[in-house]
């Protein structure tokens, strides 16, 4: 092949079945025999279990079982922490509306929701505690009463001398941001099925991020061998973090162990609303100050993060938010203190950015107002502070080659219109608004986030190549065996792009195999923005090991049709990480970053409160485009979720009771909503430990929107919306709060 | 009840249950995976069909209103090899991520043009304002619409268009 297969607009690899439909889901498989199960769940958001009566349910027509905690051989699990159980005993606690009592599998779906409906359940109800910061209180009720306090895990990060730092600044901004809960909402509910295959394992057919690691918890769920224990995942409609955690695939599993034959399951909707895991709302205190000249000299933030009723990956996220609450800036003085707290709420847990989405909002308001404060442009101002290539961050770190932030920030600004005279930037004209009741401003909004895992946590990947060669030794065809979750984002094509370069094949020639953990490999989670670079590394090992090998093969005429190699990517062996010292917080936090910068022009009706969002200007660093459209579509997909973080999203909870219960009452923005025009920068410096210099780009593109636009709104009307979503409503009332 | 209609050009015949939706019968009954059901209230439009020509939300629509009638499926669209000029573009123009939104939104599209061949870029906007997608952004199915406009689209082997 003469051309590169990077940086082409090579056709998805999946996209042909997904236009046509044929392309199915975890719903769209059947089995003969099988039946269908309904889960009970519980009624209240904080309870003893008294007792579990299922004799009126087990009568009811078509029941073949009903499963409760006597079912489960070990009944204990938790991705990182196990503390939550898979069917709640007699005498245990419901610690959220999403914990489950019992399982009723049935003939048909209308039959087993049925008798899930007279499943008797006697409670004593306890008090909730739906506050994280009253649960950190002595005294507030315990979510779980064999821990001393509802404080999950402190953070702390000490560095310079923060007092001497205020002192020294000339210009202090303080201020108290809250960011909502967020549904994932991927359009695909929670569904799937389990079923013993050929070989007697339990196998579950489910859309999961991370198959291997879901097997390792069934198997101690059930008390089976790793190896008696399968998973196979077929295309998954939107994951975004929801489905890195269990949700499904352990009630699957338990209902084909139990039951011996397939049972299926499909939430509805609402079940998915009420019963699945969200992103953290945090609870954020920022005080930041500079010098006239610009330069912040010294940050105190607090965040505290509500993580639900179980820790699920709370604990991970926490760290990585603390890691980003200073934002990109060189700060020589900082004191974070960062909580995770256990409530009566939903479960918080993984969503697109990890913990580096909600810091934004507070700490590129913040940026903003010390520019206010200080006169200065806001691009000239995170021009002085940004961090570069060395730069040391608050954990003590320094920035690795390939930190292209502010190339972000340039090639955004300069794209919306900012120039730049005798050293000083200027905004552009806004031009003149739609009508005398409306106002234009314009935002910026800088931002960044770790590639990979983190604090210590060994970030691996294997893949296995087969080359197929035809009769005259060429490569005919090219399998790649990787466990890398295809939910969307395109990894699968991008793998194949890089399989293509490395092997010097048409990517038309190279196929993927379906993810199925009795086949492929572990390549960790499709999370952290990980599987370019890490899985692309261990592609790309692989692939350059069976070209050595099919190059001797040719040299020696040893006749094979058949070259194999494997190849496991460490990321400790390029840039080992290590976890937060405990009492500083100094540390080696991520192996790689990627970064942007978005600008946001709005108009915002000071009648009705209205935001009406007219153009925004992005910018990504990816390192290296692998496709230029698929670039565009996960940007794209960014923006909408920033959109909807800074103006439309937010999942309410009252007294741990969800408000928000269907998809009608969340407002996911629609095609209406949208920024009318988008204009996307690619921004290409490369990580030179990345495949082919590229970093990820997944999560990085969703964190700078909302705080782009929250600038955005300031600017235009001179309000600070610290509890986003800006809706009509709180834009308003802050208006009048200003009259 | 014994329900016949025209599905995908041929005459089918199912028996259903009064309460049946149209969904659950093309789904469960007749085996046709690519309508989806994301939330089962008419909000997301990933169940889109086309009803006599007309695009409706099968997740809310009962089976029994399409007795005697028409109804085209995302499986009706490109019933051999060749694809529909929508799905063509929907390839071209990246406009599919993780595809679950995808067959309703190319059946919302096909309705769209039917209706108006040369829509206007808001009327574009209010064709697809009524499917959810949230991985693409829309800016890539947007550029796919805007590709087929003016191809003289039609349903092929439908019989009606």
């Amino acid at each position: 092949m003469d051309t590169s297969a990077l940086g082409q607009p090579i056709t998805r690899i999946d996209i042909q079945t997904k236009v046509r439909g044929t392309r199915k889901f975890p719903q769209d498989f059947n089995l003969p025999g099988q039946l269908y199960g309904a889960v009970v769940w519980s009624a209240y958001p904080h309870a003893r279990v008294r007792r579990i009566d299922t004799h009126t349910a087990e009568a009811m027509p078509g029941v073949v079982r009903i499963l409760t905690y006597r079912d489960v051989p070990r009944n204990e699990y938790g991705i990182n922490i196990r503390d939550q159980t898979l069917l709640v005993p007699e005498g245990g606690k419901v610690r959220w509306l999403g914990d489950r009592i019992a399982i009723v599998v049935a003939e048909s779906e209308r039959q087993a929701r049925a008798a899930a409906e007279k499943v008797q359940v006697e409670y004593e109800v306890l008090p909730v505690v739906t506050d994280p910061r009253e649960a950190m209180r002595e005294g507030s009720p315990l979510v779980h009463e064999d821990r001393e306090t509802n404080i999950l895990r402190h953070v702390r990060v000490r560095k310079g001398d923060v007092e001497a730092g205020f002192a020294h600044s000339d210009v202090v901004v303080e201020d108290v941001y809250i960011t909502p809960m967020v549904e994932h909402a991927y359009l695909q509910p929670e569904a799937g099925i389990g079923y013993i295959d050929e070989e007697g394992r339990v196998t579950v057919i489910a859309a999961a991020q991370w198959p291997h690691d879901d097997l390792h918890q069934i198997a101690h769920l059930l008390q089976l061998p790793l190896e008696q224990v399968r998973e196979i995942v077929p295309a998954i409609g939107g994951a975004f973090g929801g489905r890195e955690d269990m949700y499904i695939q352990h009630l699957l599993a338990l209902c084909a162990f139990v039951v011996r034959r397939p049972v299926k399951i499909v939430f509805t909707r609402e079940e998915s609303f009420r019963n699945t895991g969200k992103r953290h709302p945090f609870y954020f205190r920022y005080k930041w100050g500079a010098t006239r000249e610009g330069k912040i000299v010294a940050v105190e933030i607090e965040g505290i993060s509500d993580a639900g009723a179980y820790a699920s990956t709370s604990i991970p996220v926490l760290n990585n938010a603390v890691s980003f609450m200073a934002g990109p800036y060189a700060i020589p003085n900082a004191k974070i203190d960062g909580y995770a707290v256990y409530t009566n709420n939903a479960v918080t847990m993984a969503m697109r950015g990890f913990g580096a989405t909600q810091p934004p909002v507070a700490y590129e308001q913040q940026a903003d107002r010390l520019a206010e404060a200080l006169g200065m442009d806001p691009v000239e101002f995170r021009l002085k502070n940004l961090l570069e290539p060395g730069t040391e961050t608050v954990l003590g770190n320094r920035m690795p080659p390939g930190t292209g932030i502010k190339e972000t920030l340039l090639q955004a600004a300069r794209a919306a219109g900012w120039r730049e005279e005798a050293g000083r930037w200027i905004r552009p004209d806004l031009g003149t608004p739609s009508a005398p009741y409306k106002r234009r401003g314009i935002g910026v909004a800088c931002a960044y986030k770790n590639v990979g895992y983190s604090f210590g946590f060994d970030d691996r990947s294997t893949a296995e190549v087969e080359l197929s060669l035809d009769e005259s030794g060429r490569i005919g065809r090219v399998t790649v065996a990787i466990g890398a979750a295809e939910v969307g984002q395109g990894v699968h094509t991008a793998l194949q792009q890089i399989a293509a370069e490395a092997l010097k094949v048409d990517p038309a020639r190279v196929r993927i195999a379906l993810v199925d953990t009795s086949r492929v490999p572990d390549a960790g989670s499709s999370s952290a923005s990980r599987h370019v670079y890490t899985s692309g590394n261990a592609v790309l090992g692989a692939c350059r090991l069976a070209y050595e090998r099919w190059q001797k093969a040719l040299r020696e005429e040893t006749g094979e049709r058949t070259v194999r190699a494997a190849y496991t990517f460490h990321g400790r062996d390029l840039r080992p990480t290590t976890p937060y010292d405990p009492l500083t917080g100094q540390c080696e936090p991520h192996i790689s970053y990627s970064f942007g910068t978005q600008i946001a022009l709005v108009e915002v009706d000071i009648e009705t409160g209205e935001v009406d969002l007219l153009k925004m200007w992005t910018s990504t660093d990816v390192g290296r485009v692998i496709n230029p459209p698929m670039v565009l579509g996960q940007v794209a997909g960014g923006v909408h979720m920033g959109v909807g973080y800074a103006l439309t999203e937010h999942f309410i909870q009252e007294g741990g009771y969800v408000r928000t219960r269907r998809l009608s009452e969340y407002a996911v923005p629609t095609v209406l909503d949208m920024p009318r025009e988008l204009v996307n920068v690619d921004v290409e410096v490369p990580d030179p430990t990345g495949p082919f210099g590229a970093k990820g780009l997944g999560e990085t593109p969703t964190l700078p929107t909302a705080p782009a636009i929250l600038n955005a709104i300031a600017h235009a009307v001179g309000i600070r919306i610290t509890e986003p979503p800006a809706t009509p409503e709180r834009v308003w009332r802050a208006l009048q709060g200003k009259k | 009840m014994r329900l016949r209609f025209t599905l995908n050009g041929k005459p089918t015949e199912v028996e259903v249950e009064p309460y049946e939706l149209l969904a659950e019968v093309l789904r469960e009954r007749l085996g046709l995976i690519g309508t989806k059901i994301g939330c089962g209230e008419g909000e997301c439009g990933a169940c889109t069909v086309l009803v006599d020509g007309t695009s409706i939300l099968s997740c809310i629509y009962p089976a029994a209103k399409v007795q005697g009638r028409t109804v085209t499926t995302i499986e009706g669209l490109s019933p051999g090899e060749e694809l529909h000029p929508v799905q063509e573009a929907f390839i071209e123009h990246f406009a599919a991520q993780c595809g679950y939104c995808t067959p309703g939104l190319v059946m919302s599209t096909v309705a769209l043009l039917q209706e108006n061949p040369h829509p206007g870029y808001g009327e574009i906007l209010e064709g697809l304002s009524g499917n959810l997608c949230r991985c693409t952004g829309y800016y890539q199915i947007v550029e796919a619409v805007k590709a087929v406009i003016g191809q003289g689209l039609g349903l092929r082997g439908q019989g009606k268009s």
